[in-house]
């Protein structure tokens, strides 16, 4: 199959700049900064820093950065009244705002805290618009908002989808405006992108989504061309000294774009105002461009949006092209003669027709986009994805202990709740080269340093694709205590780069030399199943070996008060599941299909799951045994989906409640997958799946469906090939 | 040994979390950054934050605190030299 051109039918936007096109547009035009000084919330210590804040937010019930994504959202739909197939959004922040609030008055009730999670934000987004397609969370720190469009690029070049909505969206909170302090990367006097005297970013605010689609549009904004993703696997916050991630993540872009350096007629820089950004930016675009195009960060007029800046600069960068005029390098007045690199220093009339805009972020996240003129290329490039994914390694970790200990219960029927201690999570791993890195980061590496060796491979993965429900609490805990214990003056900058969600996966890739595409999708109860949605996109006949891994830890103080699922005071579980694979059939292995993917409140949800899972003979005749996972906040509505199910296929499949054994944690599922592999590869399976009225004899030549029910509901299928 | 230079030792294998290392093994004159210890950008940043909250200290410039941490018997010099709670 060929693949499709994706246009942009509509966009919104909320900047530090103004609300909408136009104000955005307006104040580009006239050189404008929205940088100053910090007002969002009061601090301790004036005075407060530069910060780049949106004004004028609509009221709203939601949290900050949900309003700022609504606004957007209704922005792109324009007079769109079809609701998009998915809603993919970046977000670092979500609701951790309002979280810092209650946090401070002490407040212990669950219910106050429901909008916490990163996934809130986008399920919010779909809820509103009534979409009940896939809404997916990517929080790869400050290249979030770039890797989502990216990911909704290829599902719509794939034809996975027609209408995506995708973006970005931050808040200012005192975890990023303390946090980039403590590691000293704000400027003083605001950010001025590669000015010699630059000291670092502003850090801010905002908003933008893109309405993008296959079927062209009457009045197209512009066409997305092309992305590109990669991973320094360098350090956890500093960015390669060479650029080297950041020239692979354009080079790739340009590929996928099928454009030469020559079609670029200018880039947006991802220009943060960092001396090492900065540095490492300008080596990068030099090496690639031995001549470049005109060049600007527009970061000195709205500060470093974060999540929200990659979407932002896209929206920029259309409006640029279309409107025939070029943002300058706000802030930027002496060359630094170390870059030899010319930024634009006022706005220019400039007519273009391609683009490239750079997003880079912490744990050496890439992302870069192309976008053009509607119209103005054509690429007639095939979709190289003819088989399903195949399983080469796998791992987990339960409070069961490792994978031969967890499996080894799990075919006695035994529970494999609990934590296992943190020594026992590190015991594959140099202690050296941990030191820094908490609960999350360490069940991950061992996660992945395991289903490396599980799988024989002479070469480690080269991408990366991570699930976390929760992302890194023990780290954000342990930054809001010591911020609020020393009167937010001494918070740790360890604990601030290793609270981002993606950090995880970023240690990962430095730890394996995986320099590919790392994306970190936070969904919630369904983290695992994003993961693979989002490998299954990204990887085709081609690439290399990848990682897909899930885990979440148990917090003591967090996990009850942010997961809907834990009870205070009921034993916390922890873990998640790890896999080596690739796009390449092989005999004897088990192959993954994620079939559906689906919000769990439409009605005929269960219906759609049953047709997309090939109907009620299809389901009797191949499938051997169901590992379903309701999560305990969503039990009722669960169990209702669970029961339409068992009638559709009436009752004929053995079915296995897999949190009865693993215990409640968001990444459960990812364990889930692990037993599919382990059932199917040893042909062994416990007595509770035996004893039931229909229960399974053999799994031979059957396969395995590992059904998530709830708020969402999904499929994946395992079976050997 | 002087006690700052110990006491130095100690909190730098609490805070950056050197479980494998002792202080009798740190020698205060060997490079701190990007030597034997694995210290690096972030930690550096890290214990900026402690030399400011227990010493009264403040290193907010690329120059100085390349001189500062240049190896710990230099950070403990600067310390002494500039701290009111050690003069006090």
């Amino acid at each position: 199959m060929t693949r499709k051109n994706v246009y942009i039918a509509g966009a919104g936007i909320l900047s530090p700049l103004g609300t909408g096109l136009e104000a955005t547009e307006q104040a580009l035009r006239e050189n404008r900064s929205g940088i100053a000084p910090l007002t969002v919330f009061s601090i301790q210590h004036p005075p407060p820093l530069p910060a780049a804040q949106v004004r004028d937010l609509p009221d709203s019930a939601f949290p900050r950065t949900h309003t700022l994504a609504i606004a957007a959202a209704l922005q792109a739909m324009g007079d769109n009244k079809q609701a998009p197939d998915a809603v993919i959004l970046g977000t670092t922040t979500g609701g951790i705002l309002n979280t810092e609030q209650l946090l401070a008055e002490e407040e212990q009730n669950p219910e106050k805290y429901k909008y916490h999670g990163l996934s809130t934000v986008a399920e919010t987004i779909a809820e509103q618009l009534h979409c009940t397609g896939k809404a997916l969370t990517i929080s790869t720190a400050c290249s979030s908002g770039a890797v989502a469009i990216s990911l909704a690029l290829k599902m719509l070049q794939a034809g996975k989808a027609e209408w995506i909505l995708a973006g970005g969206a931050d808040s200012l909170c005192h975890l990023t405006y303390f946090g980039f302090h403590s590691l000293q990367l704000v400027d003083p006097k605001g950010s001025r992108p590669f000015d010699k005297n630059r000291q670092g970013m502003s850090v801010g605010e905002g908003a933008a989504l893109l309405l993008l689609t296959t079927t062209k549009p009457k009045k197209p904004l512009g066409q997305l061309l092309g992305a590109g993703l990669s991973c320094d696997a360098y350090h956890a916050a500093a960015p390669h000294p060479e650029g080297k991630g950041a020239y692979r993540a354009m080079q790739t872009a340009l590929d996928n774009a099928c454009l030469t350096i020559d079609d670029i007629d200018y880039i947006s820089l991802h220009g943060t105002g960092t001396p090492d950004n900065d540095r490492a930016e300008s080596k990068a675009v030099r090496d690639l461009f031995p001549a470049p195009p005109s060049l600007s960060s527009i970061k000195g007029a709205t500060g470093h949006g974060l999540a929200a800046s990659g979407a932002i600069e896209a929206v920029v960068a259309a409006i640029a092209i279309k409107k025939g005029f070029l943002p300058a390098n706000t802030g930027y007045s002496k060359a630094d003669p170390e870059l030899h690199l010319s930024p634009l220093v006022q706005p220019v009339t400039h007519s273009s027709s391609a683009a490239l805009s750079n997003s880079f972020g912490f744990g050496g996240n890439n992302g870069c986009l192309v976008i053009g003129r509607s119209d103005s290329f054509a690429a007639k490039q095939p979709i190289l994805q003819s088989t399903p994914l195949t399983i080469l390694g796998s791992s987990c970790i339960t409070g069961a202990g490792n994978t031969e200990e967890s499996m080894g219960s799990l075919i006695l029927g035994k529970p494999m709740g609990g934590m296992l201690d943190l020594d026992a999570i590190s015991k594959n791993l140099s202690t050296r080269k941990i030191r820094r890195l908490k609960r999350l980061s360490r069940l991950t590496l061992s996660l992945a340093a395991a289903a490396y060796e599980n799988s024989g491979l002479e070469h480690p993965p080269e991408s990366v694709f991570m699930g976390t429900g929760w992302g890194a609490l023990s780290e954000t805990y342990d930054f809001l205590k010591k911020l609020r214990d020393t009167e937010e003056q001494f918070p740790s900058p360890i604990d601030f780069v290793g609270s981002v969600h993606n950090s995880a996966a970023g240690q990962v890739a430095i730890m394996f030399g995986a320099t590919g595409a790392n994306i970190t999708a936070s969904g919630g109860d369904y983290s695992f199943e994003q993961a693979v949605l989002a490998a299954d996109t990204m990887i085709d006949d081609t690439s290399a070996p990848a990682f897909v891994l899930s885990a979440d830890e148990g917090h003591a103080q967090f996990s009850p008060l942010f997961d809907p699922s834990i009870r205070a005071g009921a034993p916390l579980s922890d873990g998640g599941g790890g896999f080596c694979l690739c796009r390449k059939a092989i005999p004897g292995k088990v192959g993954l299909q994620i079939p559906f993917y689906h919000s769990g409140a439409a009605s005929g949800a269960i219906d759609a799951l049953v047709e997309a899972l090939g109907g009620t003979d299809r389901l009797q005749r191949e499938i051997g045994l169901t590992l379903i996972g309701i999560p305990a906040a969503s039990m009722k509505m669960g169990e209702q989906q669970l029961n339409k199910f068992l009638a559709r296929t009436t009752g004929s499949i053995p079915v296995l409640r897999y949190r009865e054994l693993t215990g409640e944690f968001a990444s459960a599922s990812a364990v889930a997958a692990v037993m599919a592999v382990h059932f199917l590869e040893t042909g062994l399976f416990p007595p509770i799946v035996a004893s039931q009225d229909n229960g399974v004899s053999s799994l031979v030549d059957k396969k395995i469906l590992v059904l998530g029910l709830g708020t969402t509901v999904t499929a994946m299928e395992f079976g050997l090939q | 040994m002087d006690k700052l230079t110990e006491e130095l030792k100690t909190r730098l294998i609490e805070i950056l979390n050197l479980t494998d290392v002792t202080p009798e093994e740190i020698d205060e004159n060997e490079q701190l950054v990007g030597g034997e210890l694995g210290i690096d950008s972030i930690d550096v940043l890290e214990m900026v934050v402690m030399v400011e909250k227990e010493y009264g200290v403040v290193i907010n410039n690329k120059e100085i605190g390349e001189k500062v941490f240049s190896t710990l018997a230099a950070l403990a010099d600067y310390i002494r030299t500039n701290s009111p709670k050690l003069s006090s």
